[in-house]
């Protein structure tokens, strides 16, 4: 399983999909607080304009919120990037014939799955920690932290739903034949998601609540708000992985 | 030989697709440290056949035995005695031949040395030892060698070939050929083709799959056996001779009895095909009596393609 994660790796490397998505990740993550602190100069150029509307805007301040809710907000940016370049992790090599030569070999297809299971969570894992290091870093320089409660918690929810996000990705890639066919169930998903969390009754049990960790430091949320989300969530990860599992060793390669 | 030293055995397999049957009841046995032909016209089954013997797919009915282990779909545990080399084989193509050799070392577990030592070796085998390139922009020819390469990587019992040369020009059909050749000191290979050349060259047995059915078996020269001909082709040096010999043999046959038209034919202006070896002593006699010079007198042998164009009919 070893020898197949570093496959999964240098192929991450080699091709330039690390380097793509690390550019993009690390460009957000600048993004985020860069726009929190363009902000007030962005209203100044505006005022004028404003004003000749009628309207008066106060002066705005800027604290390691706005950097945050920034942060928040672009977050499924990144997922969505994430999602688009590892639509092809398993429907590639069903069009090549590589996987045949794999299983031919011995390799059980158990450890195939698992090892690009655990590829894709870590390269989100790594990327996330990336994008969610260099806001940090700019936010606490310029701001400080304060203001913000729990933060902590609403990332890791937030990484909680890019894992689930995963999940589906993956469970996708053991049912299709082609990367549209991923990337079509995966966004059905995942916009189903965002729809049923209009919901009232349901949004808060549903995964899409975990997208709103900035409510820990906006609306007074207490992580224990989450509780049936992270439920929900963990449960609907396992349905995905065992059934992905058992789809892929029964499908044709 | 029992049952279990058969390498593969194969036992009244068939597959459908749909309502089409492409395998209609196979029975096959394998004898270990052989070259086994599998030959049969393009859709006869081949590739089904063995891709079931790989567990790639399932069968309707029937049994597969390897190494006297029963092959199941998916998961199969069978496949640690298999080196498989697909007909259009597909690599990583970021690696290069000695990574992707050493990374099927590893997925199949062999020790790091084993798998440094065993890569040189094949690599070299395969005329690939001085490659550094990574397999991206590798020819089919080179590919198709690269495939053996990590096909023979972990000793199989079992070395399964489908169609390896059928793709190559003559020089790459070649080589390939002689690297089977030398594979065949150390596995039993199982070599699917409609090249009926390759098959005499290097195959030792054979069987012929024809409409899901084997329905042919045995080693070349028993497969040959079953339909030498009596044909006797005598070619002369001058073809007024020739003339003479064919007037006088063809009177001589009608004297015998009547019908017996096309029992000699000519082949090219100094050839004559004598259908019947009864018919051999008149003509040595005749040649004998009238001092005509000759170039050659043989038996004709069926080859494989006669074989192969009968059977199938």
């Amino acid at each position: 399983m070893t020898a197949f994660i570093k496959k999964e790796c240098m192929e991450l490397t080699r091709t330039g999909k690390l380097l793509i998505l690390g550019i993009i990740f690390i460009f957000f993550g600048i993004l985020n607080p860069a726009m929190a602190k363009l902000t007030p100069w962005l209203y100044e150029m505006l005022s004028d304009q404003f004003a000749d509307q009628g309207l008066v805007i106060g002066e705005v301040t800027v604290t390691a919120l706005t950097s945050w809710t920034q942060f928040f907000k672009n977050a499924p940016m990144v997922l969505i990037v994430t999602i688009l370049l590892f639509s092809g992790l398993f429907t590639n090599e069903y069009q090549k014939g590589t996987l045949v030569q794999i299983v031919t070999k011995g390799l059980s297809r158990n450890k195939i799955f698992f090892s690009k299971l655990l590829t894709v969570y870590g390269a989100w894992t790594l990327l996330y920690l990336v994008y969610t290091g260099i806001t940090l870093g700019y936010t606490v320089y310029f701001w400080g932290n304060d203001g913000v409660t729990n933060l902590a918690f609403g990332i890791f929810m937030y990484w909680l739903f890019g894992i689930f996000t995963m999940s589906t990705l993956v469970l996708f890639s053991a049912l299709c034949d082609n990367s549209g066919q991923v990337l079509l169930g995966t966004g059905v998903i995942f916009f189903a998601f965002i729809l049923l969390g209009y919901i009232p009754s349901i949004k808060n049990i549903i995964p899409s609540r975990l997208m709103d960790g900035l409510t820990l430091s906006t609306e007074g949320a207490v992580p224990s708000d989450f509780t049936e989300a992270l439920l929900c969530t963990f449960i609907l990860i396992a349905f995905c992985d065992i059934i992905g599992v058992l789809v892929f060793t029964r499908r044709k390669l | 030989m029992t049952q279990d030293n058969y390498i593969l055995r194969i036992e009244n397999l068939e597959k459908s697709f749909g309502d089409k049957k492409v395998l209609r009841g196979v029975n096959l046995n394998v004898p270990p440290k052989k070259v086994f032909g599998f030959v049969g016209k393009n859709g006869a089954g081949k590739t089904t056949t063995m891709k079931l013997v790989l567990g790639l797919m399932t069968a309707n009915t029937g049994e597969i035995f390897v190494n006297g282990e029963k092959v199941t779909y998916g998961n199969t545990k069978t496949n640690r005695f298999i080196g498989y080399l697909p007909d259009v084989p597909e690599y990583y193509s970021f690696m290069t031949p000695k990574e992707y050799l050493s990374f099927c070392g590893e997925i199949t577990k062999m020790d790091r040395k084993e798998i440094r030592t065993r890569s040189e070796e094949l690599l070299k085998l395969v005329g690939l030892g001085e490659e550094k390139h990574r397999i991206k922009g590798f020819s089919r020819g080179m590919k198709q060698r690269l495939g053996i390469a990590q096909a023979l990587l972990n000793r199989p019992k079992l070395l399964i070939c489908d169609e390896p040369t059928s793709a190559l020009d003559p020089l790459g059909r070649k080589e390939i050929l002689d690297i089977l050749v030398a594979a065949k000191e150390e596995t039993t290979i199982l070599f699917s083709t409609h090249i009926l050349s390759d098959v005499e060259h290097i195959c030792d047995e054979m069987a012929l799959l024809n409409e899901g059915k084997i329905i042919m078996q045995g080693s070349i020269d028993e497969v040959k056996s079953k339909r030498r001909g009596n044909a006797l082709e005598i070619q002369l040096e001058r073809k007024e001779d020739s003339d003479s010999l064919y007037r006088f043999i063809c009177e001589k046959t009608k004297a015998q009895k009547a019908g017996s038209a096309g029992k000699t034919e000519r082949n090219g202006s100094n050839n004559i095909i004598l259908k019947e070896a009864s018919l051999l002593p008149y003509t040595l006699n005749f040649i004998a009596d009238n001092n005509i010079p000759f170039i050659k007198i043989e038996k004709q042998e069926s080859t494989l393609e006669d074989i192969f164009l009968e059977a199938i009919k």
